[in-house]
């Protein structure tokens, strides 16, 4: 056994899957209240990725600044997550509060285009090349070495920062009395309408929370991966979806577990299966049928009740 | 009642669909011969702006590359609007956005356009393999003959279906892939070798004739491949075995090559080689490290032309869009000659391509252009290799 590539591949998986797992709490956060697939959010996830390269640039670029770099990489994650925030709160706002009571696949309609809507107008505005974070320069390259295993400082960050919003975002909904609304909104929205619960106010407060937490996830992916386009959300969103189902669409701890899951599905499918590097999505496509076929609610799911 | 309704509207709209059908086929065949047999014989008035299409990435991954391509074109054309007073020539700019997520239907949107603009009367470009690929039936049913200063893919013009329409001012990646692989050989002497290709004709053609004959050698060879869309090299780079000597990626994307450069110091790689093709030749790829190595097109480094280009852009040869000068070049040449009489077709225009022969004097590419039957030229035998050196490339062999 090459430890030594098992556990470089565990990185990368771990990396990967901390940015899949924080745009899957989206997913399943919408899910679980509105029963609604937001087929933007990858979009969204697009967006924040912009806004951190334009916060950075603001502020001088990689080799231009004058602030600290740890105050740069907080603006740009502040930067991020407020900026596609509100713009989740807009979407659901304009695209779907309007298509509420249509039958379901109005507002996945609905999302579908707001999706179109986002990739084209970051075309228009910010045009078609590549944006480059060149976080190479930024941070520097610095590598942390144990053995033979490597991380780089932008792994390291991602994968604590997006551990650290996880925690906070558990706290949150678990201890705080919005965060109770929310759960009982996602249980019954009606009942908790009817006990006085502004649900308005928690389904917005529960799309800026989800949108903010792919903007944190679109900064990590520019910082580790380097370069962002405007077409980049699309299967990156997929595969977040992916996996909010294998944890269970609508719960949050499971959007968590299904999003490590599928990143290291990839990375261990890289490292390990024939041809991996060519064939990644398809193996990580294939573990969203396996888990369909055999748990179709997901690892953390509730079977749904049907009435009689 | 609502039953025999629903029944009657679905068979009128059978009906409808299938008399619109009938009509178009009756229609279409005398039409589409019709095309065929006019396409590129249209006489067309050559005024005073004599328009050439011209197919390059001006947006999109691969920018970088395609807006040297531009200004190099446009360099060529500002020269020649100079020195010529019966005509000037226009650039019709199609922006393929080599490398995007929707593969090639840009460039095919592109030269749709050209196509059906019965003033354009020559193509320069596209760039990409893959794209002339996509390209080649809309083009060759309007009559239009394209010359690419990029696209090297072997099979282009040697698989039969572009003889007559297609040219290029480079050599193919029959010789590029030599020489690469002669390069890792006899000059690096690397004995264990990783290829990773991009999926892509351009790439994956380069890498069979690298790895054929790197394995004929007797070295380690290890093939692979990533999609152009993939950002994520990580788990790639983890499965390099630390003592690989060099990674040959014949990538078209300078972002890609850079981002994968980049993975691979981040995971302490980055004393392993890496070699490029002239997808890559770019800044931003020399710039990842000091062990990068690229192949580029054939260049007469003394040329007046590419002096003369350099000072007028802030000492920047930009040479990867030096052929397509080139390229600009002999289409303007062709149409101004088949333009002499005052009218023309796009068939004369092919015609005078087909005999070009623009002298060693006039050609930065330090040799006469002329061209084969295939298409190739018939005087380029051999690509340049280029070593990084801070964020340039300077040619070692």
């Amino acid at each position: 056994m090459d430890w030594s590539l098992f556990l470089n591949l565990t990185v990368s998986g771990l990396t990967l899957g901390a940015m899949y797992a924080l745009i899957a709490l989206g997913y399943s956060m919408v899910y679980g209240i509105l029963k609604l697939l937001n087929f933007a959010h990858g979009d969204v996830f697009m967006v924040g990725a912009y806004i951190g390269w334009f916060v950075l640039h603001g502020l001088g670029g990689p080799l231009g600044t004058d602030i600290a770099p740890d105050l740069v990489l907080l603006l740009m994650f502040v930067g991020a997550m407020l900026g596609c925030g509100v713009l989740g709160v807009g979407i659901e706002r304009f695209a779907y509060r309007p298509l509420r009571k249509a039958p379901r696949i109005a507002p996945l309609i609905s999302a579908l285009g707001v999706s179109i809507f986002l990739q084209n107008s970051a075309l228009l505005i910010f045009g078609a090349a590549f944006r480059d974070y060149d976080t190479y320069h930024f941070v520097g390259v610095k590598t942390f070495q144990v053995g033979n295993l490597f991380i780089s400082g932008p792994e390291l960050l991602t994968i604590g920062a997006a551990i650290g919003l996880m925690i906070a975002l558990t706290l949150f909904v678990d201890r705080s009395r919005t965060g109770k609304a929310m759960r009982s909104t996602s249980y019954d929205r009606e009942a908790a309408s009817m006990m006085g619960i502004d649900v308005d106010r928690v389904i917005a407060i529960t799309f800026f929370i989800g949108s903010a937490l792919a903007g944190a996830a679109g900064v990590m992916w520019g910082l580790v991966f380097g370069q962002i386009y405007n077409y980049m959300g699309f299967i990156v969103g997929l595969k977040a979806f992916t996996a909010a189902v294998v944890g269970g669409i609508g719960s949050i701890p499971g959007a968590m577990v299904g999003g490590f899951i599928v990143g290291l599905a990839e990375a261990y499918s890289t490292g390990y299966l024939p041809q991996g590097s060519i064939f990644a999505n398809l193996y990580v496509f294939a573990l969203l049928i396996l888990v369909i076929l055999i748990k179709p609610s997901g690892l953390f799911g509730q079977a749904a009740i049907t009435k009689a | 009642m609502r039953r025999r309704t629903i029944a009657f509207a679905g068979l009128a709209v059978a009906i409808a669909a299938t008399v619109a059908f009938v009509a178009s086929t009756a229609t279409a065949t005398p039409t589409r011969v019709a095309a065929r047999s006019s396409a590129g014989s249209a006489l067309v008035k050559c005024g005073k702006t004599l328009q050439i299409g011209f197919m390059v990435p001006a947006t999109g991954p691969a920018a970088s590359i395609g807006v040297q391509q531009i200004h190099w074109a446009n360099y060529y054309v500002s020269q020649y609007n100079k020195t010529h007073k019966a005509h000037k020539i226009k650039l019709v700019l199609e922006d393929t956005q080599l490398g995007a997520a929707n593969g090639t239907a840009q460039a095919l949107q592109g030269a749709q356009a050209l196509a059906s603009n019965p003033n354009v009367l020559g193509v320069v470009g596209p760039a990409g393999s893959n794209e002339i690929v996509g390209v080649t039936k809309t083009l060759k049913d309007a009559g239009l003959a394209w010359v690419s200063g990029s696209s090297t893919n072997t099979t282009l013009t040697t698989d039969g279906t572009r003889t007559g329409y297609m040219f290029r001012t480079v050599p193919p990646d029959a010789v590029q892939g030599v020489t690469a692989a002669n390069y890792i050989q006899k000059t690096l002497k690397a004995t264990r070798v990783y290829i990773i290709d991009d999926e892509e004709v351009y790439s994956t053609g380069l890498a069979d004739t690298v790895q054929a004959r790197l394995k004929a050698a007797g070295d380690t060879v290890t093939r692979t491949g990533v999609s152009q869309q993939q950002s994520d090299f990580s788990a790639l780079i983890a499965k390099i075995p630390s003592n690989t000597q060099l990674v040959y990626m014949p990538w078209q994307l300078v972002p890609k090559g850079q981002a994968f450069g980049q993975q691979m110091q981040a995971a302490g790689k980055g004393s392993i080689k890496l070699m490029g093709s002239d997808g890559l030749y770019d800044s931003a790829f020399a710039s990842v490290g000091k062990n990068v190595y690229d192949t580029n097109f054939p260049l007469n480094p003394k040329s007046p032309i590419i002096k003369a280009f350099a000072k007028a852009h802030d000492g920047d040869g930009q040479y990867f869009g030096a052929p397509t000068y080139a390229a600009t070049q002999v289409v303007a040449t062709a149409v101004t000659k088949a333009c002499a009489k005052g009218t023309t077709t796009r068939a004369k225009v092919r015609a005078a391509i087909r005999a070009t022969n623009i002298p060693v004097n006039q050609s930065l590419l330090g040799v006469p252009i002329r061209f084969n039957k295939n298409g190739d030229m018939s005087t380029l035998k051999k690509f340049g290799v280029y070593k990084s050196n801070g964020s340039v490339f300077v040619p070692v062999a």
